[in-house]
């Protein structure tokens, strides 16, 4: 052992610069995840207890919770798809896309505390009642990028030729764009899909600003059970969060295989 | 794998080494450049920011090093509790409401102030300090309101510590400012005769005044909405059966599950007729009409009052507060100086420049909180009343103002620690603020949504269709001219 070490000297490889950030994720991602898991099995007085979990699933409220923001979720994520594959699209077929790409994606630079904070000023200026629909449309104004920019870099990493081959064999516009263009895209919608559903079931503040804290999604849920000093309940929703985001991960992965088989199997 | 072993152990060593010195730097006395340091953790707009300043100019003067104020704030005492019940809070000073004083005291968060002063005893002798403003230091009420301390004192004068010991709380808390929560409402919306009548349901837009309809804030504060609720229950006697002879004092402090089910019944209704809660913006929206009543704590009020529009033909205000006369609740907020404290001299000159009356008033006029500092002793003081006359009151007028100095009798409720019982409150008023189900627009924005998606794709398999049938129908007819 000891000659085997000392043959290998410490010497500056590439591995070497990972190290920073292996650090980076102990400190700050896996020793968060242990106390997380420890807190969650802790009751006030730190003793060892199975009843924060007695507390949440056995209440309807923290289940109500959960399920309207899973839906905020998927609506917004919807919504998301919706507005957004068109506009990557025609951006796409743009010559100049890129620059105006760049115009959606200037807005992610400026904080979202303040986009936010903006928005809920134009609302109340216009008179609109802050509510589901303010909430809403602040998620998808928020996240709308995050589903933009991956559509938009697979749609214009697709080979033209294919669009080309297919209109040359009689399809007409929109046949080519079902049978080429949407197929080569899944796994640009998987990642997009993944990169706004992820964050909205699991945000907060936008909520609570867009609706005065009468919207009071599962990341204020986990917010009011912190700030208030229960951690054990707090960690619990936590831990059903991240069970959620790791699902649909698996989820997104699993559809993403399924979408490049697809792919494959179209030729 | 032994790689990974020096890895994990190089970053427990550097973990180790820079954990301490990280915190280090918020614990010595000694700020940067050898200045002291004094960490204030306060409510915010609860100060004078100027007074931090002329504290460290008078410090510099009475002990000729100069010190470095660091102020903190905090937006509810449950955000502040957890943070230094936590452990996670590295303050000298802090300034919390009675219940939340009551909470830290009992889980030994906090000092006594006398022997804080034992310590420091031979430095402040040396300069000749005597913290005769103070009320804690078992030498009568200093500068503090005797009203206000007799209020105290009966209350948590003995409270019973888990180790078999009583506590005095007077001993650990100087009062700073006190008032009352009430609702502080639009005057073209809601009048006079309305609040009278209906009290603590205007608040549920009991009226059915169609006008104050979602224009209702609600405080995002246990306690204070909770403290709301019952009120509302004890008004229009809705308390469970065997608590309608509670009087408001036992109520605001009554935990027990018929009280607690019937305040979530109660906040989950009032649900529909509300705008939204809030903990900051409520003076804003109010002095901007976008709502028209907020349950409001009397500095707020009085802040939002002033800065609101006045008529001066009609003499009317834009905003008024009102404290219902059957129930209401009384705070007082003080001074206390937690364990984590390091410059005990600085905290306790600090607790005693703020009870100067100067200092009281110039504090009371800025964030338009009622100074604990004694009503008789501001009167008094002639730097005080030019300073009130400066700001443009009427001496007589300032100190008559029941909204300012209410009368304190049985029908404010004080509040008290919950102990245990708290995170019962807390639950319910999660369940409250989730709300009775999931919210059906919900269901029909998706199902908007699917449907419109659905449309498209059924308009494309429709257009496929019908551009498959001229084709076939000639074929189709070509085959049967053959058979």
């Amino acid at each position: 052992m000891k000659a085997k070490s000392a043959r290998r000297p410490f010497r500056l490889t590439k591995k070497a610069f990972g190290i920073p950030y292996m650090l980076f994720l102990m400190l700050f991602v896996v020793i968060p995840l242990v106390l997380i898991l420890v807190n969650a099995f802790l009751d006030s007085d730190n003793n060892l207890t199975f009843g924060n979990f007695k507390i949440f699933f056995s209440s309807a409220s923290s289940l109500i919770v959960l399920g309207n923001s899973l839906l905020v979720g998927v609506i917004t994520t919807l919504l998301c798809l919706v507005i957004g594959y068109p506009v990557a699209y025609i951006l796409s077929k743009m010559s100049s896309g890129k620059i105006i790409v760049l115009l959606y994606i200037i807005p992610m630079g400026v904080n979202f505390l303040i986009r936010t904070l903006a928005t809920k000023a134009i609302f109340i200026a216009l008179g609109v009642e802050l509510g589901m629909g303010t909430v809403i449309f602040g998620m998808v104004y928020n996240y709308l990028p995050f589903m933009i920019l991956p559509l938009h870099t697979t749609l214009s990493g697709i080979d033209k030729s294919y669009a080309e081959a297919a209109q040359d064999l009689g399809a007409d516009k929109a046949t080519v764009f079902f049978k080429t263009t949407l197929p080569l895209s899944v796994s640009g919608i998987m990642s997009g899909i993944t990169m706004v559903f992820i964050p909205t079931i699991s945000t907060y503040a936008i909520s609570q600003l867009l609706s005065n804290g009468k919207i009071f999604l599962f990341g204020d849920s986990i917010q009011l059970s912190f700030e208030q000093g229960m951690y054990g309940v707090g960690s619990i929703m936590s831990i059903v969060m991240l069970v959620f985001v790791l699902l649909s991960n698996f989820i997104m992965n699993r559809f993403n295989k399924g979408g490049n088989a697809a792919r494959r199997s179209l030729w | 794998m032994k790689k990974s072993v020096y890895l994990i152990l190089t970053a427990a060593v550097i973990a180790c080494v820079l954990l301490p010195v990280l915190t280090a730097c918020n614990n010595s006395v000694a700020g940067t450049g050898g200045r002291d340091r004094l960490v204030v953790y306060n409510w915010e707009d609860y100060i004078d920011l100027d007074m931090c300043d002329d504290f460290a100019a008078y410090y510099k003067e009475v002990t000729g090093r100069s010190l470095e104020v660091t102020y903190t704030t905090f937006d509810t005492n449950e955000t502040m509790m957890t943070k230094v019940l936590k452990g996670d809070a590295n303050v000298d000073l802090i300034c919390p409401s009675e219940y939340s004083i009551e909470k830290l005291l009992l889980a030994g968060c906090l000092l006594n102030h006398k022997d804080v002063l034992a310590d420091i005893a031979p430095q402040a002798e040396q300069l000749g300090l005597t913290f005769d403003g103070m009320s804690s230091l078992g030498n009568g009420d200093g500068n503090v309101e005797p009203d206000i301390m007799n209020v105290i004192r009966p209350m948590f004068g003995a409270l019973e510590g888990s180790d078999g010991k009583t506590y005095d709380m007077t001993e650990y808390m100087v009062p700073y400012f006190w008032g009352t929560l009430g609702i502080l409402y639009n005057t073209n919306v809601i009048s006079e005769e309305e609040l009278d009548e209906y009290g603590w349901g205007v608040l549920w837009n009991v009226q059915k005044n169609p006008l104050l309809e979602n224009k209702i804030l609600m405080k995002d504060s246990v306690r204070d909405s909770y403290a709301a609720a019952v009120f509302y229950m004890y008004e229009y006697g809705l308390l469970p059966e065997g608590y309608e002879d509670y009087s408001v004092q036992q109520l605001i402090n009554c935990t027990d599950e018929p009280i607690l089910r019937t305040a979530e019944r109660i906040l989950t209704e009032q649900r529909a007729h509300i705008s939204g809660y809030e903990v900051d913006f409520g003076k804003d929206d109010m002095i901007n009409e976008i709502v028209y009543a907020d349950l409001a704590w009397s500095g707020d009020a009085m802040y939002a009052i002033e800065e609101g529009d006045y008529d001066e033909e009609t003499d009317t205000y834009q905003l008024g507060y009102y404290v219902p006369s059957s129930a209401s609740n009384i705070w007082y907020d003080g001074w206390v100086i937690p364990t984590t404290v390091n410059n005990k001299l600085a905290a306790m000159m600090f607790i005693d420049y703020m009870c100067r009356p100067m200092n009281g008033i110039r504090n009371s006029m800025e964030v338009c909180y009622t100074s604990a500092v004694a009503k008789d002793k501001l009167r008094q003081d002639e730097d005080v009343c030019a300073f009130i006359e400066e700001n443009e009151y009427d001496i007589d007028e300032y100190f008559d103002d029941e909204v300012r100095y209410p009368v304190i009798n049985e029908t404010l409720g004080v509040m008290r620690d919950f102990g245990a019982r708290n995170d019962d409150l807390v639950n319910m008023w999660q369940r409250a603020k989730s709300g009775a189900g999931i919210d059906s627009s919900l269901w029909w924005i998706l199902f908007v949504i699917i449907l419109g998606i659905g449309l498209v794709v059924g308009a494309y398999f429709a257009m496929q269709a019908l551009k498959m049938r001229p084709r076939k129908t000639p074929s189709k007819s070509e085959d049967s001219k053959e058979l």
